[in-house]
């Protein structure tokens, strides 16, 4: 008995699947979304979990969301208001600190203090990062081509490609290619000699990752974040006014508004596949709903080997997604604060308080963490990328007291004997403990506290692994490979069921670019 | 000013030595110039202990190109030696492993780990196998030029990719997705046992300063594969009287054709006239000329070391500066009384003829990385033991034998104190010890000892921070990469100068392939 029929069933209510949804449904299409939660957003929720604060419970910043997306869907018109982030403060032990302005000049200046060479290094640095994210930014709004194909289409997708590579050029072409290969540590070495400035660069290229900053494949990351744009202005991070849960509140407005409906609560318990083909989706309360075409936002783990029967997939695609690697490596603190973080290296309230606070002092420091979690144990000197929304978006904390976002790393999902309430708190601790020795007087501020593992990320939003970025963004996980050569064209084996979530091409991050290529590849092309 | 020759080889390395004969048969009057009294480079044979004839730098030769076997004539002048089984892995607890060359062998020695290992394993071997047989044709060719449009390039590319899909359309794939793999990603998805995954990591991460746990480090177990018997896992092959006989053989077919082999001539600087290498200067002041230049030492060596900066473009000049070297092994030669006696095996047998390998398990070999990582040498570190003396008795007096260890990891540059010779003892000891463990006779059997730290490696072979690769062994620095990118084709960016030593593509190893290649493009480019 079908409670209902539709052209396209969106299954799980992150940014993704809203963007696949709008999309969609601005194409004339009757269409559904799914969400197992209360709220929507998935990993980009804001939730008020301490009375009159409101947390940016996962993601926490906007860089990375296509402006296409922003544009198409005529999002500022449906709440979207981007603050900008100014700054990335990095306190040193030694009582110094870094600070990296969005505004060159002023990081340049600042610069000048630790290292003359480095301030002329950050020009011609920024410059060929700018080249290189423009060069690449096609590659991000492409249905990526089969390599194990032989049709027309899929060679000339690589022929394109391959003569895209070719107009860069001998400079640009190389400097890529070392990014796609080298460590950040060495490609930042190559660059600068401020430990300070090259390790706080470097984390970003750790973010989300298993790796250090020394271990090849984390450069590509660097210019994953570097590819931050939001109205055209690139490498501008930001904070969505709201929390990143207005992102997705945008998103799902604009859904609505072309006619899309959209349940919470309303778990998918599997999509009903018959004859090979994806007729609905059964709920977990028993209901069934027809459509002809099924779209997951969920990661691969879940899209192939949970919401489908084996049995409909080829055995090559089943261990491909076995394999898929999905390790999470990071944890989330969030605070109620009576009163701002005081730091010795920088005292008193100032504008780095509206920017990021990254606890990245040396690459030394950020081995060691990660050496701790190579071998099961979480960082007891961890990582840590903070921000203080409520002073960016005053409406997030009660007058007078703040918010505190903290994403930790490294967290690993394998932590050897698994995760628990006593270890949950120790995680806590270390993390505290840690920001503590730079502004003191953080512990005896902190009203509330909540404490994310990979594990309660998993379990609240559904993350396989905790992993943030719905796969690890490791080179042979990317493009044609994600989640799975043969398969990275959004489709599946499953006629009419489409995948959207960020484990596909180009993985990773609040960008909806997932979301807005497989709504292109259901729509023949055309949104 | 002396004689006028088509090319000069400096440096009588095994890559210049090829280099030279080719060029020799090729009808070009040719010198080769190298510094030390004995020809071979990093592959030379030294009497270092009285009565022993010792391979103090390279002792494995798995990847010498039979191609260039045949087109030189030297089959018959040098023996090989492979070493079946190639490697024993001991442990301290628990049974250890013996890789065999024959698969089904060591299949069923692994069942004694782990069932579903053992039934892993020829798939294992095949996909190695047909990895490192695309690597063999991408070792071969130059490396093209991706942004340029010479129709040579296009055919380059376009064979490879034919190569490639003649592997059929999974293992295509498969192939291209392991090679930026981290080994431990790769021995994850193929393998439960700690020891076999310990003793394959090992073989990856081999003079690189990265641990398995490192992106990238898939792509240097394969390098060590290409030209191995298929089937073969972690081949050892040594030749009968030392790796120098291959470095002699290889000198006196180069005089045979015709060419000049000069040893104990230190080549103090490239004369350059026009912007052109028009000849050297040795150390003594004579300066003789040639045509071109072939420097078969390493690229900063070359063109840091040989020639006057101001001839170097600042853009290049950065780009030579970039080359990372980071050597992390050091070499052990111990003359010894006796054969060492595993207590986890006990007695002599065949497990001792090939590579000894000590890497326990994958975190072992991570753990002993992560203190490079601060500039020490590892607590518990890596090792591979050859005893050629066993199915060599040439190599050392009688009743008495021989045994080379490389060692890792030992950072070249350490980041407290120095590599003097305190540093240089507590190396040879730790080493020792950590074989004791082992093999409890082990420190009783030390007659003699010689230890090689990458500073020695550096002073003695000119190995620039003691890397044996002539530049590490990574993506980045690997193809139209390597040495650097925009002379990846063998031409220094000095007119008349030409690369041809490990620094160039395909890169370190006994091999070779850079010597040949480059022999190739400098007779094509008259």
């Amino acid at each position: 008995m079908s409670a209902g029929r539709y052209d396209a069933i969106v299954v799980g209510g992150g940014h993704n699947g809203l963007v696949a949804a709008a999309y969609l449904a601005r194409a004339g299409k009757r269409v559904i979304v799914f969400e197992r939660r209360h709220v929507l957003g998935g990993a980009a929720v804001t939730e008020e979990i301490h009375p009159g604060f409101k947390y940016t419970v996962c993601s926490y910043v906007v860089s990375l969301l296509r402006p296409e997306i922003i544009r198409e869907l005529e999002l500022p018109r449906h709440g979207l208001e981007i603050l900008p982030l100014e700054s990335t403060f990095t306190p040193l032990p030694d009582d110094d600190y870094l600070v990296r302005w969005a505004d060159h000049d002023q990081t340049r200046r600042e610069l000048y203090r630790h290292s003359a060479r480095d301030a002329e290094a950050y020009d011609e640095f920024g410059r060929l990062m700018y080249q290189l994210a423009v060069a690449v930014k096609p590659i991000l709004a492409m249905i990526p081509p089969d390599p194990t194909s032989m049709s027309p289409k899929d060679l000339m997708g690589f022929l394109r490609l391959g003569k895209h590579f070719r107009g860069l050029g001998h400079e640009q072409f190389h400097a890529l290619h070392k990014l796609m290969t080298m460590s950040s540590a060495d490609y930042l070495d190559e660059w600068f000699e401020t430990e300070s400035l090259k390790a706080t660069m470097s984390a970003s290229g750790i973010i989300g990752t298993f790796l250090g900053p020394r271990s090849p494949g984390t450069a590509y990351v660097l210019l994953h974040h570097y590819m931050g744009e939001i109205d055209g202005a690139m490498r501008a991070w930001g904070f969505a006014k709201g929390g990143t849960g207005a992102v997705s509140e945008s998103i799902a407005s604009a859904a609505r508004e072309h006619g899309a409906e959209i349940r919470t609560e309303a778990p998918v318990a599997q999509v009903v596949v018959k004859g090979g083909r994806a007729i609905g989706v059964a709920l977990e309360n028993g209901d069934e709903y027809e459509a002809p075409v099924v779209v997951s936002g969920l990661d691969p783990k879940l899209t192939f080997l949970k919401l489908v029967e084996e049995r409909h997939l080829p055995s090559d695609l089943v261990r491909d997604i076995r394999r898929f690697r999905i390790r999470g490596s990071s944890g989330k603190v969030n605070l109620s604060l009576s009163e701002l973080p005081d730091f010795t290296s920088l005292p008193g309230v100032g504008p780095l308080h509206q920017g990021a606070i990254s606890v990245s002092p040396s690459f030394d420091y950020l081995e060691r963490a990660y050496d701790e979690a190579k071998y099961g144990d979480f960082s007891s000197r961890p990582y840590m990328d903070c921000i203080i929304p409520s002073m960016i978006d005053p409406d997030m904390a009660p007058p007078g007291k703040h918010v505190m976002s903290i994403f930790v790393q490294y967290a690993p999902s394998d932590l050897e004997g698994g995760w628990d309430d006593r270890k949950r708190e120790a995680f806590g601790d270390a993390v505290i403990d840690t920001l503590a020795e730079y502004a003191p007087n953080l512990p005896g501020a902190i009203l509330h506290r909540q404490v994310l593992t990979p594990w309660d990320i998993e379990r609240t939003m559904g993350l396989t692994g905790g992993n943030i970025f719905h796969g690890e963004l490791s080179l042979q996980q990317l493009f044609c490979m994600r989640p799975a050569a043969g398969w990275a064209d959004f489709t599946t084996p499953i006629r009419g069921y489409f995948q959207a979530g960020s484990g596909t091409h180009p993985g990773g991050g609040v960008t909806g670019a997932s979301g807005r290529l497989a709504a292109m590849k259901i729509l023949g092309g055309r949104l | 000013m002396s004689a006028h020759f088509d090319t000069i080889v400096i440096g009588g390395g095994h890559n210049g030595l090829v280099t030279a004969a080719y060029l020799a048969k090729g009808g070009q009057r040719v010198l080769v110039l190298e510094g030390r009294d004995v020809v071979g480079g990093a592959a030379a044979t030294e009497e270092i202990f009285p009565g022993y004839r010792v391979d103090t730098g390279a002792h494995r030769i798995g990847g010498f190109s039979k191609r260039i076997v045949s087109d030189l004539g030297l089959a018959g002048r040098f023996e090989l030696l492979p070493a079946d089984p190639p490697t024993f892995a001991p442990v301290e607890e628990g049974p250890p492993l013996t890789l065999w060359a024959d698969p089904v062998r060591t299949a069923e020695e692994i069942r004694t780990h782990s069932t579903a290992d053992a039934d892993a394993w020829p798939a294992f071997v095949k996909l190695v196998s047909d990895a490192a047989g695309f690597l063999e044709s991408a070792w071969h060719a130059t490396p093209p030029d991706i942004t340029g449009t010479d129709v040579r390039d296009l055919w380059s590319s376009a064979s490879l990719g034919h190569r490639l899909r003649r592997l059929g359309k999974r293992q295509m794939v498969e192939v291209m997705r392991i090679l930026p793999m981290s080994m431990y990603e790769l021995l994850e998805e193929w393998f439960e046992s700690d020891v076999l995954r310990g003793t394959l990591a090992a073989s990856a991460v081999q003079g690189l300063c990265q641990g398995p746990m490192g992106g990238g480090t898939v792509y240097l177990f394969l390098h060590h594969h290409v030209g191995a018997p298929s089937g073969v896992i972690r081949p050892t092959v040594r030749v009968r009287g030392g790796v120098g006989r291959l470095s002699e053989a290889l000198a006196t077919r180069c005089r045979e054709l015709g060419a000049e082999v000069r040893t104990g001539a230190v080549v103090d600087r490239v004369v350059v006239e026009d912007g052109s290498a028009r000849g050297v200067v040795l150390a003594d002041g004579s300066e003789i000329r040639a045509t071109r230049i072939a420097s078969s030492l390493d690229p900063q060596t070359t063109l840091f070391g040989l020639l006057d900066p101001a001839y170097l473009d600042p853009a290049v000049a950065r780009k030579v500066e970039n080359i990372r070297y980071r050597g992390v092994t050091a070499k052990v030669h111990f003359a010894l009384s006796g054969l060492p006696d595993f207590a986890c095996r006990t007695g002599s047998g065949p497990h001792l003829e090939g590579a000894i390998s000590i890497g326990p398990s994958l975190e072992y070999v991570e753990r002993a990385y992560d203190a490079v990582k601060y500039g020490a040498v590892s607590a518990e570190p890596c090792l591979e033991l050859s005893i050629p003396s066993l199915v060599d008795p040439d190599v050392a007096p009688e009743g008495r034998h021989l045994a080379s260890v490389v060692m890792q990891y030992a950072p070249y540059a350490l980041r407290e104190g120095a590599w003097d010779e305190a540093a240089r003892k507590a190396l040879g000891d730790l080493v020792a010890r950590t074989i004791t463990r082992y093999a409890p006779n082990f420190e009783s059997l030390i007659v003699d000892r010689m230890v090689l730290t990458p500073a020695d490696l550096e002073s003695r072979f000119g190995l620039t921070e003691g890397n044996v690769y002539h530049g590490e062994m990574t993506l980045d620095q690997l193809l139209f990469m390597r040495p650097i990118p925009g002379a990846s084709r063998y031409r220094a960016p000095i007119e008349g100068l030409w690369l041809c030593g490990s620094g160039a593509h395909p890169g370190g190893g006994v091999t070779g392939v850079p010597g040949a290649n480059a022999a190739r493009e400098m007779l094509r480019g008259r």
